[in-house]
């Protein structure tokens, strides 16, 4: 191959392309981008959880920089429709006219030239509403008796699933241990350090509106757009600029989004509007809210038998797009059982309706919730039986000898030795030493303990899987023009979107590895619909497998194109032509990438008879199983808690990680270790809370903690490498896997602490509070059994 | 509206402005300056991508008013282009991978370089406290600290390095 050597191909932990505009302030996001004439939105929005809007009072004078939902045209409403079976659809309104169902849905548009003149108008607005009662908790919202969200449904339940395999009721029978618990995952936020943002003009020389949006998907925008607004698709380009993290959940179309483009086309007025960050708490989507209530069945040696589970999922009020709140609970279900063999399992769980902002995909997206539910469970086995728990999870592992294996819930693990993945972890923490300071005490008073938590990662999944998953749009490829410049060097347009993932450098080590460009010569282009080709973009852990394999797939297209080029100014036969060192090679001799370029392009009576002039090609990737290739994890954790205090201190982390062929091994493990800390912020810090009228109680970076830097503890990672068998270079996706595993290897690192006490932690956030009342709630179990004795 | 005249320093050049008395340093800069290396991640006070240095101290742009700034000196990253402490940082950052998205990579520079040349950090854990008014979102905060501490030490090996300027 071309690359190899170099120090820039596959495997190279090559300095990042993308890094030296943001380090000399020069990166380019929405908020910066300046354009004539531009005026500025700020959304009214409702201040109260559900009711009926009476009236709209807009002060004389300012009728003409205030837009409501009558005043818009030829753009409609969100409908999110899946082809989950049962699933209740409900439009989700740009802008509310009759009812509002959650603290923050857009009611209205101000605009003015600056930000801080629209909010002004913003507040002038006397907005009525006739309250009706808010439906905050997801276990009463499904009752007969709660009030409904959407009329017409029912019931407040967006949908339910149910499934079974196995035989359950000869595990409960053969059980010698039976574990019941219920785990709660609270409501949180993604809290992309950029919030979302959009600048949409109408371009009058192409006739076409033009959008720059913070999105990690532009051409899913563009087709979005087209959709709800009365405009073909032909005359919509969507740029996503520099994007400041997404994580999930930029990769949605909001209300606020479609109805700026909206209006920007309808009045020809270039129109910007920027998140603030109490917006984002209020109406970007929040995630994580989810309930499970198991009971799993294991023998006396601590072997799995069976689990029955139900999963109960708070998806707020409407479904956004595409994908709704529909995956969250299709997802736990498919993931409960883990990297775990299990022969029986049933799951059944609905998804509730609840006056509270959307959910949708975070980081990881429902594996948290459901790695939480069977990682806690397998440690209460371990201790029914008396066991060490890492040593439990690793006899009820899947086996290397077993694979490929397919899951009770029909997922295909692809390759790799789970069990070597906690092995080593329980090495990398440790777990003796551990075991030897917990005998002597802590000088301090708090108490220690060791957690682990593992997970298998769908990634990188192709069209059969979305298809069972019931979504509207099927994510299953990518694609890449690569195009060899007349002088030799190399562009790459991709329709994935990068935002902090380093891809701009990763395809770019991709393409030097296939075709010897130099890497200083090669450069990517993503994230504008009109330069490439038709991408859905980046999430799922999907775009260095996808991309990647666009990328590869394109490169051996050009090199296939430039070999007889080369042969013939060679003289020699095209099989006989390497590519290197930004040059091809024959046996007699060498020509440089500029020299095809120069023929390819402008002297074209060099190229072979049947050769076509220009050196631009187009591919798409699918890996070859849409079952999708499985990344695997074991993390550990060692914590001291203050049983005084509740206060929860992480003393050692490490992540044992298996994602195949590694291509950046710098950027892999800044994925791992930055996925770490936004799991940890799921664990101890991160939360949104609602009161009973359905106000959110963590609107600011005040009442949301967020981890800084003391709170993240050096994290020790180590690589097993198990190439995909179904990719191109063997590649796993793994740039969500981080998060998933902390709540859980951080709630049995805190079980096992507080042992002694009989303490457990079975909610997230664990949050000092919730600690103590662990501690509280377990002495007084210990009172009222003693008091009975 | 009301509306007051500032005079003050920016980035080395001596700027008039008429300002509304509500506005934000960062605002000012960003929109009335066009100086966009000040990111604006929470407006209030709490995530530091706004930092920037008013006469030398690093403050939060976003909290902090333009008409404080009358006849003061204001530096954004956009001054230090040339900064050979500033310079050994990104090549830290870039080498140690201290950025992903870089939304808050401007604030954490300006904090880096303080942090440095007020040599008031003697061991990690005091790194990472005087970092903790910076959050950054996709690192995990491990390549940022690799990286200050690879440019602290580069900064105090420098030749001259106990009698230079900073």
């Amino acid at each position: 191959m071309g690359g190899e050597g170099s120090g820039f191909g596959i495997g190279d932990a090559v300095r990042r392309k993308e890094d030296r505009r943001h380090l000399f302030g020069r990166g380019q996001f929405t908020a910066d981008l300046r354009i004539p004439r531009l005026q500025e939105v700020a959304f009214l929005r409702s201040p109260i959880a559900h009711g009926r809007i009476r009236a709209i009072h807009v002060p004389e004078g300012l009728r003409d920089r205030v837009v409501l939902a009558g005043d818009l045209r030829g753009a409609r409403s969100i409908r999110a429709v899946t082809d989950a079976p049962g699933f209740n659809a409900a439009d989700f309104p740009l802008l509310a006219s009759d009812k509002v169902l959650f603290v923050g849905q857009p009611v209205a548009m101000c605009l003015a030239p600056s930000r801080a003149e629209a909010e002004d108008i913003a507040q002038a607005i006397d907005l009525e509403i006739d309250e009706l009662p808010a439906v905050v908790d997801m276990e009463a919202a499904v009752r007969p008796d709660a009030p409904l969200l959407h009329e017409g449904w029912g019931r407040n339940v967006f949908l339910t699933r149910e499934f079974e395999a196995g035989d359950l009721e000869r595990a409960r029978a053969e059980a010698a241990v039976t574990i019941e618990r219920t785990y709660r995952l609270n409501r949180q936020a993604g809290v992309s350090m950029e919030g979302r943002a959009i600048l949409a003009h109408w371009d009058d020389r192409l006739d076409e509106l033009v959008v720059w949006n913070s999105t990690q998907m532009p051409h899913q925008v563009r087709y979005a757009l087209a959709l709800h607004l009365d405009l073909d698709e032909h005359r919509i380009r969507v740029v996503a600029p520099d994007v400041g993290g997404g994580f999930g959940l930029k990769n949605i179309v909001y209300p606020e989004e479609i109805a700026v483009a909206a209006l920007a086309a309808q009045v020809r007025q270039p129109l910007r509007w920027i998140e603030d960050r109490r917006e984002h708490f209020l109406a970007s989507i929040h995630c994580r809210e989810t309930l499970y209530n198991v009971t799993a069945f294991a023998t006396a040696e601590g072997r799995l038998l069976g689990v029955d589970v139900t999963v109960q999922v708070d998806a707020g009020a409407y479904a956004t797009w595409p994908n709704g709140p529909n995956m969250e609970l299709g997802m736990a279900i498919k993931n409960v059982p883990g990297p775990y063999r299990l022969e029986a399992y049933r799951a059944r769980g609905w998804t509730a309706a609840t006056n509270k902002a959307p959910i949708g995909p975070y980081r990881g997206v429902a594996r948290p919730g459901a790695c939480f539910c069977i990682e806690r469970t397998i440690d209460e086995i371990a201790r029914a039986v008396g066991r060490e728990p890492h040593e439990v999870r690793m006899e009820n592992m899947v086996r290397p000898d077993q694979m490929p294996y397919r899951s009770l819930t029909n997922m295909l693990y692809d390759n790799g030795d789970y069990a070597e993945s906690v092995r080593i972890a329980a090495d990398l923490v440790d777990v003796a030493s551990v075991r030897a300071r917990q005998a002597q005490g802590e000088a301090d008073g708090r108490l220690i303990g060791v957690g682990f938590a593992a997970y298998t990662e769908q990634t990188a999944h192709g069209c059969g899987e979305w298809i069972t998953r019931g979504v509207p749009i099927i994510p299953g490829y990518e694609s890449c023009t690569a195009r060899l410049m007349s002088d030799g060097s190399l562009q790459l347009l991709v329709g994935i979107q990068s935002h902090g993932q380093g891809l701009e450098t990763t395809l770019a080590q991709v393409a030097h590895h296939e075709l010897g460009v130099p890497f200083e010569r090669i450069s990517v282009r993503h994230g504008d619909s009109a330069l490439s080709p038709f991408g859905m973009g980046t999430f799922a852990s999907r775009s260095m497998v996808m991309a990647g394999g666009a990328v590869a797939r394109a490169s051996r297209m050009l090199a296939a194109r430039i070999r007889p080029i080369a042969a013939q100014l060679l003289q020699c036969t095209p099989d006989a032509i390497t590519l290197r060192d930004g040059a091809a090679h024959g046996p007699q001799g060498s020509v440089d990438f500029a020299e095809i370029g120069r023929v390819a392009y402008v002297r074209q009576e060099g190229l072979p008879r049947d050769a076509a002039p220009t050196l631009d090609v187009t591919a798409t990737y699918s890996p070859e199983i849409d079952t999708g290739v499985f990344c695997y994890s074991t993390h550990a954790a060692v914590v001291a808690v203050d049983p005084g205090t509740g206060t929860v201190e992480i003393l050692d982390y490490a992540v044992v990680e298996d994602c195949g062929t590694i291509v950046n091994p710098m950027i892999v493990d800044g994925q791992i270790v930055g996925g770490v800390a936004q799991g940890i912020g799921n664990a101890l810090y991160e939360e949104i809370p609602y009161d009973t009228s359905g106000q959110p109680l963590a609107t600011t970076l005040a009442d949301y903690l967020l981890p800084g830097a003391p709170a993240i503890p050096g994290i020790k990672i180590a690589h097993m490498c198990t190439p995909a068998e179904h990719t191109e270079y063997g590649m796993k996706g793994m740039g969500e896997g981080g998060a998933i595993s902390p709540p859980a290897a951080i709630a049995n690192a805190l079980r096992d602490a507080l042992a002694d006490t009989g303490a457990e932690l079975c909610e997230t956030p664990m949050t000092p509070r919730r600690v103590l009342a662990a501690i509280l709630a377990a002495e007084s179990r210990i009172h009222a059994r003693e008091a009975a004795e | 509206m009301i509306r007051r005249e500032i005079a003050l320093e920016v980035n080395g050049r001596s700027v008039h402005a008429s300002v509304e008395p509500r506005q934000s340093l960062a605002d000012y800069l960003r929109d009335g300056l066009d100086l966009t290396a000040t990111h604006l991640g929470c407006e209030h006070g709490v995530c530091g991508a706004c930092t920037l240095l008013l006469d030398g101290e690093p403050v939060r742009g976003c909290i902090t008013l333009a008409v404080a700034a009358e006849g003061r000196r204001v530096d954004t990253l956009e001054a230090f282009d040339e900064d050979p402490l500033m310079n050994l940082l990104r090549q830290a950052f870039s080498e140690h991978h201290g950025l992903q998205c870089g939304f808050c990579t401007p604030g954490m520079l300006l904090m880096a370089r303080d942090i440095i040349l007020s040599d008031r950090v003697a061991s990690d854990a005091e790194l990472r406290v005087a970092l903790s008014g910076n959050i950054c979102r996709c690192t995990g905060y491990a390549g940022i600290l690799r990286a200050i501490s690879a440019a602290r030490e580069a900064w105090q090996a420098r030749p001259h390095a106990a009698t230079g300027p900073a």
